[in-house]
């Protein structure tokens, strides 16, 4: 009798008796994602092939270090350990076991071929999905084969983007001031290196100060100071090329330079008679505009990612402060309020953000703050560190940190560091030399 | 642009918020002549840190010591000191400048070249600024004692150049100068 | 008012090094296949032609088949089972199920059937998951923790409502501490995708169907029409992190009681508190 009350019960009322049970799950854990980089398997006439032109021994394994030290210091990724892997690359590369590599604990893997074929290197990857047992991607390249290196960060940058849905930074470059000698008679020189280190190409020869370096949006010019002729003034300088040219006619010292998001124009500091304005040069009519007009320091200006505003530094306020305006001049507003006072604002390529660094009782920050101000986050703490540049995708800083000297006045080290927005993730990025004001570049591929 | 401050009470902090204040242009700082010695660095909001002062080196954070000094003649010093983030013209920098004015007035073919020095306690593009302030600082003093301006050239280093490489208050306190050095 | 400069025309500077640095010839790309995962099945007739054409140009291969250049002969009958696996699950609003899984979860049945058949394979199986406990137990302390930064919460809700609670308990919900043993297992089992934008929706709603036994028999997202939108390629990373979580956490830690209650099951994943805090 029961038994049949509950059944017309349930016939009555089905939505409410069988009503979706929901339940939130709100938390997960935050560790970098487990994959496995099988090394790209290489057939052995290639092998011997690629082994006369690069002088590598296995030009495949090399390129899966190359992937795995970018997933790997990107943070979010933990590439495991290539001693436990059970299936051999070849096998793993047509059709992957993925009961062996879910017992790794590997949640994505990576693998991949390598041939010699027509004087060019080919490379195929795919990335699968070790618990859905399936595939997420599969690309090849063709190459000259020195361009290996490339080829390896492209494919990182393949896999970033799938398994985060964001853009990546590996296949980009970093131009900075390459530094040598005494504090007190330093020399600098330009420099280019890919994102990770290798690479490294010197610009000039040191015979002239030069400082903070930017890239365009194509990543083909540079803009910087250069002290040419002890005149400190901003010039331009196309990589490809190798020509220079001095960005306008200023009377003074031009310094400070940045290019405008379309790259059409370049925004710098002009000093004069004890004050610095901001002014832009169009690069195609030549024509120089003033920005601000302020008997007051105004420097480091960044435009917004859509170009209708600057970011810059003042001490009208008494103290170097952080301001935005219009990309006109107008409307110029105090974004930094916090203790301490505020330098070297960078517009982020997402636009939400403003990188700055901070300097306050002694010690300096690298830290991020919201386009109106809000929402100050310090990533990092040092005796002395300044200048961050955003990564393309706009999640990681780099920035150059100097040291202190001991009481004999030795000791100075000046080098350069990355870290994320999140704060976490501070590496060390190995140059040959000293090294600051760095500037990383766009994505070079697409 | 230390952070590290010098004070030696409260009043000053006071006085020194007050003539600061006061200084916020350049035309200001040149009618400024009396006060000068008292005003003490005042770079952030929050200082409360007191060093003792290095006997017979420094002045507040203004460097009056003679290490590091060289001449432009005879008896004319070349440079002159300021304190962080300041490009006022100390008393003794005055006298520094008027002695170099003079000196320049009895030259009239010598040329000068005003380096402008910062310390390597701020971001390098600001102190690109603050240095071409210095120097510029230097070069009005001497255009009001007869030099003709187009015989000075200024020239900012920031803190690119500093004679001292110590980390060090006393070691900042040589490096925050404007040189003046004969340019033919 | 004062600036309008004239550029001085370009100057080539001594102090350059001259030979112009080599950028290497852009990579040119050869697309041999992006697998976009959606969760829209494909009609049976497409599925053919697909096949088809796959026969014809090698290339082009569909992402629920992984390539078989090779092997062509063994794989062919493994093909067609996965195949008719695959027309099983295309009902309507089907999503495709990952046809391993099923098979892990048989061929882990048999062992236990014959115990004879027990191998290294099966030892190996037994470490994973007594590692996983260990896992989740510290996790539950976590979770026991926030669960007393809760409890006066939920002692206010306790009180207020014990009728509806009832109710939940005979109709509907879950226990608390049911829900509470399935959350913690969970959270144990998702790696929450650290690149994703903050600031965005972060929430993606799986519906499962599972076996009293706590294995899942399908899954299925509910906003699958998003993850093909521009903008949002981050939430198919997140609803791909979402199925990795279920799947890594088979089975499901269910009430031993009530399957009926809880054959069908929504999980509401939400990344923002992780990311945010």
């Amino acid at each position: 009798m029961t038994k049949k009350f509950f059944l017309i019960i349930l016939i009555l009322f089905p939505l409410n008796a069988f009503a979706l049970i929901e339940v939130d799950i709100t938390r997960g854990n935050l560790d970098p994602l487990p994959l496995a980089v099988s090394p790209l398997s290489i057939d052995e006439k290639s092998r011997l092939s690629l082994e006369e032109i690069l002088l590598k021994e296995n030009i495949g394994s090399e390129i899966s270090v190359v992937v795995e030290n970018n997933l790997k210091t990107s943070g979010l990724f933990n590439p495991l350990d290539k001693n436990a892997f059970l299936q051999a690359p070849d096998i793993a590369h047509l059709k992957p076991r993925f009961e062996d590599w879910s017992l790794i604990k590997a949640q994505a893997l990576i693998t991949g071929k390598v041939n010699y074929v027509e004087d060019k290197l080919r490379v195929e990857f795919r990335l699968w999905d070790v618990l859905a047992a399936k595939e997420l991607m599969a690309l090849a390249f063709t190459t000259v084969p020195t361009n290996w290196r490339r080829v390896g960060h492209i494919i990182s940058d393949k896999i970033y983007e799938r398994l985060t849905g964001e853009k990546g930074y590996f296949d980009t470059r970093i131009i900075y001031v390459a530094e040598e000698g005494p504090k007190t008679q330093r020399i600098k020189k330009l420099a280019i290196m890919d994102q990770d280190g290798f690479n490294n190409k010197f610009l000039t020869l040191g015979n002239e100060l030069v400082l903070t370096p930017r890239f365009n949006p194509t990543s083909q010019m540079i803009t910087y100071l250069s002290y040419f002729k002890n005149m400190p003034r901003v010039y331009l300088l196309d990589i490809e090329t190798g020509t220079q040219e001095v960005v306008g006619d200023f009377p003074g010292m031009t310094f400070a330079p940045r290019f405008s998001p379309d790259g059409k124009k370049i925004i710098m500091s002009f000093a004069n008679d004890g004050k610095s304005d901001i002014y832009t040069m169009d690069l195609e009519n030549r024509l120089v505009e003033r920005i601000t007009n302020h008997p007051s320091i105004d420097t480091s200006p960044s435009y917004s990612p859509d170009g209708k505003f600057i970011t810059f530094n003042s001490d009208r306020s008494g103290y170097q402060q952080i301001y935005i305006m219009r990309s006109d001049g107008s409307d110029v507003k105090r974004i930094s309020f916090g203790n301490g006072i505020y330098g070297t604002p960078v517009w982020s390529p997402r636009g939400d953000l403003i990188a700055f660094t901070k300097m306050h009782k002694g010690k300096f920050y690298i830290g991020v703050m919201r386009i109106d101000g809000s929402g100050e986050r310090l990533l990092t703490e040092n005796y002395y560190q300044e200048a961050p540049s955003w990564s393309p995708n706009g999640r990681v800083l780099i920035f150059y940190r100097e040291t202190k000297t001991d009481s004999s006045g030795k000791g100075f080290s000046a080098k350069l560091w990355s870290i994320d927005l999140t704060g976490y993730n501070e590496r060390l990025i190995t140059t040959l030399t000293d090294a600051s004001d760095p500037s990383w570049s766009s994505l070079l591929s697409n | 642009m230390t952070l590290s401050k010098i004070f030696k009470n409260t009043l000053l902090v006071l006085m020194a918020c007050i003539v600061l204040t006061a200084c916020a242009t350049k035309k200001e700082v040149e009618t400024q002549t009396t006060t000068t010695t008292e005003a003490k660095t005042e770079t952030t909001e929050t200082k409360a840190e007191t060093i003792e002062p290095i006997a017979g080196q420094m002045q507040g954070d203004v460097y009056t010591g003679t290490d590091s000094v060289g001449y432009l003649a005879e008896g004319v010093k070349d440079r002159v000191f300021f304190a962080t983030n300041e490009s006022i013209l100390t008393t003794a920098s005055r006298e520094t400048l008027r002695a170099q004015a003079a000196w320049l007035r009895k030259n009239p073919d010598v040329t000068v070249v005003v380096e402008g020095h910062a310390d390597e306690r701020g971001t390098r593009e600001y102190n690109l600024a603050l240095g071409e302030r210095r120097a510029n600082a230097a070069k009005d003093y001497l255009m009001t004692y007869g030099v003709s301006s187009d015989r000075i050239t200024v020239l900012s280093y920031g803190k690119e150049r500093p004679v001292d490489s110590g980390s060090t208050p006393l070691a900042w306190s040589k490096n925050r100068r404007s040189v003046t050095v004969k340019a033919n | 008012m004062h600036v309008l400069l004239i550029f001085i025309t370009a100057m080539s500077l001594p102090f350059l090094t001259k030979k112009p640095l080599d950028i290497p010839p852009i990579v040119s790309v050869e697309l041999i296949q992006i697998a976009e995962k959606t969760n829209i099945p494909y009609a049976p007739k497409a599925k053919k032609t697909i096949e088809k054409a796959k026969k014809k140009e090698k290339k082009l291969v569909s992402e629920q088949a992984p390539p078989k250049k090779v092997k062509k002969n063994k794989t062919k009958t493994v093909v067609s089972t996965e195949k008719n696996k695959k027309i099983e699950n295309e009902k309507p609003k089907a999503v495709p199920l990952p046809e391993k899984t099923v098979k892990k979860i048989e061929t882990k049945e048999e062992n236990k059937q014959n115990p004879d058949k027990v191998d290294t394979k099966v030892k190996q199986v037994s470490e994973f998951e007594k590692k996983e406990l260990v896992d989740t137990n510290t996790l539950q302390g976590l979770i026991d923790k926030a669960k007393e930064q809760e409890s006066a919460e939920i002692v206010k809700k306790n009180n207020q409502v014990t009728q509806d609670q009832v109710r939940n308990i005979e109709n509907t919900g879950l226990t608390l501490s049911e829900e509470d043993a399935l959350k913690a297992q969970i959270f144990g089992c998702w790696s929450i995708p650290l690149g994703l934008p903050y600031n965005e929706n972060l929430l993606v709603r799986i519906k499962l169907e599972l076996k009293p036994d706590g294995s899942i028999t399908k899954t299925e997202i509910l906003d699958h029409a998003r993850m093909n939108k521009p903008g949002q390629g981050f939430y198919k990373v997140l609803a791909e992190s979402a199925l990795r979580a279920v799947k890594l956490c088979q089975p499901l830690r269910v009430p031993s009681t009530g399957y009926e209650r809880w054959k069908e099951l929504q999980l509401n994943f939400d990344a923002r508190e992780m990311l945010e805090g």
